[in-house]
């Protein structure tokens, strides 16, 4: 992997390695899901498939008994489901954001990583949005939450944040499935080309729907595929500034904040990178996927994490500053109870992991060291976990009146759900690299160098 | 879920396992529990009983004629309530109340403002009697030697015994009762003792009066029990004395003085003095608090005395040698405020002091002149006198073998009898013995017959006020299980015959009321629930030319003391299977469904022992593990220890709750002893309290200031928050028309007993939850009492704040809920739809007061169906996953605008109150419409001291709240917060 190649004339380094010709591309991709699944497929997916288990479980037990098996109290009503719901919107911005806004910035190197990390964000808005609905403490109703016309003209409370979550975070997860769907057009097609089985043949023609390759096709489908990416742009700033709104609109000292939009943006697209690193590094090793997803690949995301790090680090200390310069001893004792209070230790980890670690991205052997950046990048999604719970859970617990001051602390059943999520994220993710292309297979040869030569112009990246 | 087996359970362990009872597993199997199969037989059984069932209904409503109070519907209208006067007994107290019954089930009990007793409102405890009515461990059936049995057999077996015992004129016959402060009980007793003059009567309860009766025979030789005027006392000092709260007449006390405190009426206000070792609801209420134990308080008093001499007050000499170390300067500044205001002082000595103290206090009183003008004294008839010396008696007699046959008319002499009296062992010895009371408890375990009592709420009878007022005791419901009445009862031991209630109550009537027509005047004070006609002024009286009994020495303690308290939520153990109170969390602790020893900052940090850590207490020769709970404010080097837990086998709720502290209490020192120790164990105990934070935090939250402060700006409350010109992005609702519903809480009226909280919890079906819940900080109270220490850390004051919904005009909740469960109306109400409630608890995040509860789990499942008759129709009862909250009384509000909309008018002021308003006995919470300017709420409003809690953040809340004002000496102030604490 050392050896640079660089395509002559453009010094940039290039973005696939091993100097692969387009059908070595599709003999390898294509191979993973065409092949035997290796015996960690198997472990690993038993082992997600059990988590997920755990989840149905979990939830199942939840709706018999009630909301009080997790370990809410009065001051705070929103635990584990909410800190785990904006954890997991959070980590399902990376995808979209590759695609769409990388997309339309010309960033070429998203090839290589856009198909599963796109994947990734639709799996991990389907985490998500377990989570508010079933923290709820009538699951039975929950859908009165959607604008269903009804014979009492009954409608939701239209000034409700929550009620924007819902719209926000499902527009979002429509328009996230229906772009990964059109980037796997081209690759589907070639799975039903090569497909052996009458029924692999039947699913993946119906899916390809009709793809021949032709010119109109390519034409029509790039012009769909920049106005999805032109849609989808907003959506990657909106999902999580409204579901920021969710703090930022209400009275509470710690959530009541006009910092909120942006600074959860950032912190959303800064986790979300970093669970595609993890999962990038994983999937890389195990499926000799080193030529596709290149070091630079990886330095490149680094880089966002330093940057994004920076950002919600710039937002932590204004927070502080602008709680001691408006006056409000409400507000500034909350910030100072962060920081000193019982929940200090869980500020601190959050500093920890989102201010100091990604410092470690300016030295460049470290951002190109693969241990290094695994290692950052979990804590990093350690220390995002921890900033949802520190904004949740102290602003809650220690509010205006010490009188109904509380401290909170999760049971065995916050802990569950929160880790059978990961089982239905990773049966999901396994279903995925065993049935689907994990890289975007025509994109990535639009970008190798055989490309480059054989057009004068480029036509459409 | 087995349908017929409900239980109460306190947290999900012992939900699970612990107390879902094997009745197999009970020594006595008790008839009246329905058996659970189904069988053909069975089904057909309870199909005849339910056809029976239904031609009679109707029929647990008493036969007899009882009067209805104000309204009278032609018939019962379903869904209408009935009020019917009635009173409860509480030892040598009487309470009018005014019970609401809806469709023949009381629901709720308030106080009958014409008693003298009750004037302002009720006690915690009175609403709280209601729920020992349905209490399904209540004992239901007779039992012989531990087996269950018949009344039938009774009368046969005590008929036999009758007769036996009357050749014999009583002798070997004891009786041991509660307190009779009954006419009827009294004739009855007259004619028991007509029968049987040897027999031995003894009437004891755990906590009482006797030294304070006691010293005023002693100096009097009249038996005469103080009532004091606080209402017309400028300078108030209190001596171990928790007047307002645990001591006799305490719901007249905190009447009396609301009424003096309230500042813009009087122009000024008293000044309460509070000597005492433990924090109590008094000490609160303070101006200047004392920390002193309760040994010492003596020594304080002689000091006083000394002081006031030098006045020139007539007092009589001692030399009584103490070490005891006082702040000289406290002493001085008291004795010169006593002597500024002459017959506007009082000094009142809790119960719990020592007789030689009472004595010298009403010589005291005597020489401030208080004494016709702030306290009076009035007659008491021995019978209603609980002493312990009359349960020694007993016990010698008994011991010396005398005593064959034992009548135990009430109460729990195994259980709360001073130790050293081992009763139980000695119980054993007796032929027999006959326990009548409401449980089947330790007493009725060491019983040879055991017979169930009536609730006052299911009998005939009367009581007697201090005044000599007579309440009337009339059934709400006919008994519901096989049980009699005091009077029915004691009438059977007089007689021999088991007559009816009714007639007894009847008798006695018939003889008061001689003149005129019987009937007319029966109805009457029926109607009214008191009469009048038997009340006596207060008593003159001599002072006997005698020595006080004052020691010449007062002990000083050295490491320990340790003082026994009743516990401010189950008294004397009474209440103890009351889930209400059970749960009510204490006024200064916090705590619930626990009573640890309570311990001072100081000695905690001396001991290394924080709140949970057991210790052994160890005392006259008895061990006690129990856990401590650091209280600030306390006298170092103290345990207070409270009455009333550590029970088994009384019922659900009771068994398993707290620590049994009697086992350390002897007859010599009911009240606290200095030859105690405790040690560390090295335990824990989880402690379920309702408050963790007791601080502040320096925010505006209880506004305060002294007196002098309030003279020279009034508004200061409003001016202690800055804030920008308060505007909402929303167009504002106009809401000036029809009726507006208002709040306001007078802080400075405010004691923090918790009658709010147990009243609310009745009127609105609030559920138990249980310890584990609580624990969680899941109580789902939709009023509680804010307790916050402000000061010294050590020596700190403490301020309460009654917190229930504001109902905010533009309230945060609202704009929150997803599904507009939670909405405004046109009423300025926040109104609560249940059934559009999903439980995404952002409405309780947004709440800036925290004063939202949230069903977490099905609170109600379990409810026993007995309770069940408990919960008031009119409010619904939550599902789980719902959220809930204070509604001010909405169903309270419909009913009334109904009513007045029928007779085409407009809601008079004051025309309905709501249930906190209405237990309040100190009055500190007013109710009405907001558009009235003449209203009484609106007066408050205006008030300068009158303010929005966090009304800085344009919540606009309807509920405000009228700034505390304190009146410290101006003496005393500059000593600030030192510590007044002896060596």
């Amino acid at each position: 992997m050392s050896t640079t190649e660089y395509i002559i004339g453009s010094g940039e380094p290039p973005l696939v390695t091993g100097n692969h010709t387009f059908a070595s591309v599709t003999e390898h991709i294509c191979g993973i899901p065409e092949g035997k699944q290796p015996t960690w497929w198997y472990l690993a997916f038993g082992g997600a498939l059990s988590l997920l288990m755990v989840l149905a479980g979990s939830i199942g037990y939840l709706i018999w008994e009630g909301t009080g098996i997790w370990g809410l109290n009065n001051p705070v009503g929103w635990g584990w489901a909410i800190i785990n719901f904006v954890w997991w919107v959070g980590i399902g911005h990376a995808g979209t954001l590759i695609s769409a806004i990388l997309f339309l910035l010309r960033q070429r190197w998203r090839t290589s990583i856009n198909r599963f990390a796109e994947a990734m964000t639709l799996f991990a808005v389907m985490c998500a949005l377990i989570f508010p609905a079933i923290h709820v403490g009538r699951i039975w109703v929950v859908y009165w939450m959607f604008p269903l016309p009804n014979q009492m003209s009954m409608w939701p409370n239209f000034r409700s944040p929550l009620l924007w979550d819902v719209f926000a975070v499902s527009t979002y997860f429509t328009a996230s499935l229906l772009f990964w769907f059109t980037g796997l057009i081209p690759d589907l097609a070639t799975f039903r080309d090569r497909a052996r089985t009458k029924i692999k043949r039947l699913i993946f023609g119906f899916l390809a729907l009709g793809w021949r390759g032709g010119n109109r096709q390519w034409r029509h489908y790039e012009l769909a595929y920049l106005l999805l990416a032109g849609i989808s742009t907003p959506l990657v700033l909106s999902v999580h500034s409204v579901v920021s709104t969710d703090f930022a609109i209400s009275i509470i000292p710690g959530w009541h904040t006009t910092i909120f939009p942006p600074y959860f943006v950032a912190g959303a697209i800064f986790s979300g990178f970093a669970m595609v690193v993890t999962l990038s590094i994983i999937a890389r090793k195990l499926y000799h996927l080193e030529d596709f997803i290149t070091l630079n690949h990886l330095e490149k995301m680094n880089k966002i994490m330093l940057l994004t790090g920076m950002m919600v680090g710039y937002a932590y200390s204004m927070e502080f500053f602008i709680a001691w310069y408006s006056g409000n001893i409400y507000e500034q004792f909350a910030f100072i109870n962060r920081a000193t209070g019982p929940y200090a230790w869980a500020y601190w980890i959050m500093i920890s992991c989102n201010v100091l670690v990604p410092q470690l991205f300016w030295f460049k052997n470290l951002r190109r060291s693969i241990p290094v950046m695994f290692i950052a990048s979990i804590l990093i999604n350690v220390g995002m976990w921890f900033e949802r719970f520190v904004i949740v859970v102290s602003s809650l617990a220690n509010d205006f009146l010490p009188s109904s001051w509380d401290y909170y602390s999760p049971t065995i059943w916050d802990i569950l759900t929160f880790i059978g999520s990961f089982g239905l994220f990773f049966t999901l993710f396994l279903l995925f690299i065993r049935f689907l292309p994990i890289i975007a297979m025509a994109e990535v040869k639009g970008v190798m160098p055989q490309a480059k030569v054989e057009h004068t112009e480029v036509a459409h990246e | 879920m087995d349908s017929n087996e409900k239980i109460y359970w306190r947290s999900p362990e012992h939900k699970d396992g612990l107390t879902k009872i094997d009745k197999s597993d009970l020594p006595h199997h008790d008839p009246s529990d329905i058996d659970n199969r189904w069988s053909r037989r069975h089904f057909l059984g309870i199909m005849g009983a339910s056809v029976a069932l239904a031609t009679t209904a109707g029929c647990r409503r008493p036969v007899e004629k009882i009067v209805p109070y104000v309204t009278q519907p032609e018939e019962v209208v379903p869904g209408v309530p009935m009020h019917y006067a009635t009173s409860m007994p509480f030892g040598a107290a009487n309470y009018g109340l005014i019970v609401e019954c809806h469709e023949g089930r009381p629901t709720k009990i308030e106080a009958n403002y014409n008693h003298p007793s009750t004037p302002g409102g009720t006690d915690a405890l009175t609403q709280a009697a209601l729920l020992n009515l349905y209490d399904p461990d209540r004992s239901k059936t007779v039992r012989y030697k531990g087996n269950p049995s018949r009344y039938d057999d009774f009368i046969a077996f005590y008929r036999e015994q009758f007769d036996k015992l009357k050749q014999g004129r009583g002798e070997g016959l004891a009786v041991l009762s509660e307190p009779l402060a009954s006419p009827t009980l009294k004739r009855l007793k007259n004619k028991f003792d007509r029968e049987f003059p040897k027999a031995l009567w003894a009437a004891y309860e755990p906590v009482n009066d006797e030294n304070i009766i006691t010293a005023i025979q002693n100096i009097t030789g009249q038996t005469l029990r103080p009532i004091y005027h606080y209402d017309r006392a400028d300078v108030i000092l209190s001596l171990d004395a928790d007047f307002l709260h645990t001591e006799s007449e305490h719901i007249k006390a905190a009447f009396d003085f609301a009424q003096i405190r309230d500042i813009e009426k009087t122009g000024t206000m008293n000044r309460l003095y509070v000597v005492e070792s433990t924090y109590s609801v008094t000490g609160a209420a303070a101006d200047h608090r004392y920390r002193l134990a309760s040994s010492h308080i003596g020594a304080f008093l002689v000091e006083l005395v000394a002081e006031l001499k030098s006045h020139g007050l007539a007092l009589p000499d001692m030399t009584v040698k103490h070490n005891v170390i006082l702040d000289k300067e406290w002493i001085i500044a008291v004795a010169r405020d006593l002597v500024n205001s002459p017959a506007r002082t009082l000094v009142v000595a809790g119960r719990r002091q020592p007789v030689w103290v009472h004595e010298l206090v009403t010589l005291v009183n005597r020489a401030l002149g208080a004494i016709d003008s702030t306290v009076s004294y009035y007659k008491m008839n021995e019978l209603s006198l609980a002493k312990t010396s009359h349960l020694k008696t007993l016990v010698e007699s008994a011991q010396a073998g005398n005593i064959k046959t034992l009548i135990i008319f009430g109460g729990n002499p195994v259980y709360d009898a001073p130790h050293d009296m081992a009763l139980a062992s000695l119980f054993d010895k007796l032929e027999t013995i006959i326990h009548f009371g409401e449980y089947y408890d330790e007493t009725g375990r060491h019983a040879t017959w055991h017979i169930p009592r009536s609730h006052f709420l299911e009998s005939w009878g009367d009581g007697e006020a201090f005044d000599g007022t007579t309440g009337m005791i009339q059934p709400m419901i006919a008994p519901f299980y096989d049980t009699r009445s005091d009077c029915e009862f004691l009438s059977l031991l007089a007689t021999g015959q088991d007559n009816r209630g009714y007639d007894i109550v009847r008798e006695t009537w018939q003889s008061i009321l001689s003149t005129g027509s019987f009937e007319k005047d029966w109805n009457r004070i029926l109607h009214d629930g008191y009469f009048t006609g038997t009340s006596t002024g207060p008593e003159r009286f001599k002072i006997l030319d005698k020595a006080l009994s004052v020691p010449g020495e007062i002990e000083s303690y050295g490491r320990l003391e340790i003082g026994f308290y009743p516990s401010s939520q189950l008294h004397d153990g009474r209440l103890a299977n009351n889930g209400w109170m059970q749960e009510l969390p204490d006024p200064i602790s916090k705590l619930t469904w626990d009573n640890p020893a309570w311990i001072s900052p100081t000695t905690a940090k001396e001991s290394g022992l924080t709140n949970g850590d057991v210790v052994e207490v160890t005392s006259s020769g008895a061990a006690l593990q129990i856990p401590v709970w650091i209280v600030p404010g306390m006298c170092d080097n103290y345990l207070a220890l409270f009455l009333g837990y550590g029970r088994d086998n009384i019922g659900r709720v009771a068994d398993g709750v707290g620590f049994n502290t009697y086992i350390l209490r002897t007859s010599d020192n009911m009240h606290y002893t200095n030859r105690g120790s405790f040690n560390k164990t090295g335990y824990k105990y989880d402690l379920a309290n309702t408050q963790d934070h007791g601080t502040m935090a320096g925010r505006p939250i209880v506004r305060e200031a002294s007196l002098e402060e309030y003279n020279n700006n009034p508004n200061f409350a409003n001016e202690m928050v800055e804030h920008p010109p308060l505007k909402s992005i929303y167009p504002e609702y106009d809401y000036s028309k029809g009726y507006q519903w208002g709040m306001v809480i007078d802080l400075n009226r405010c004691i923090g007993c918790n009658a709010c909280t147990v009243a609310c919890q009745s009127e609105n079906n609030i559920p138990v939850v249980g310890k584990d819940q609580v624990g969680k900080g899941r109580e789902m109270h939709w009023i509680r009492l804010d307790r916050y220490f402000t000061g010294d850390a050590h020596d700190p004051q403490i301020v309460h704040m009654p917190m229930a919904c504001q109902h905010c005009e533009n309230a945060p909740c609202e704009s929150v809920c997803p599904v507009a469960a939670t909405t405004h109306d046109k009423e300025g109400l926040n109104t609560m739809t249940y059934n559009r409630c999903i439980g995404t608890r952002y409405c309780s995040n947004n709440c800036p007061y925290k004063v939202r509860r949230f069903n977490f789990f099905n609170y109600t499942r379990e409810l026993p169906e007995t309770v069940k008759m408990a919960q008031n129709p009119d409010v619904t009862v939550r599902f789980r996953g719902v959220m809930e909250k204070c509604t001010f009384c909405i169903q309270r509000i419909n009913r009334n605008k109904q009513r007045a909309k029928k007779e085409e008018r407009a809601l008079r002021d004051s025309e309905f109150m709501t249930a906190c308003q209405q237990a309040c006995p100190t009055r500190a919470i007013e109710f009405g419409n907001i558009n009235d300017s003449d209203s009484k709420v609106m007066e408050l409003k205006n008030k300068p001291r009158s303010y929005a809690l966090l009304g800085e953040y344009n919540t606009k809340p309807r509920n405000t709240y009228l700034a505390k004002i304190r009146n410290p000496n101006p003496a005393l102030v500059k000593k600030g917060n030192e510590s007044a604490q002896d060596g």
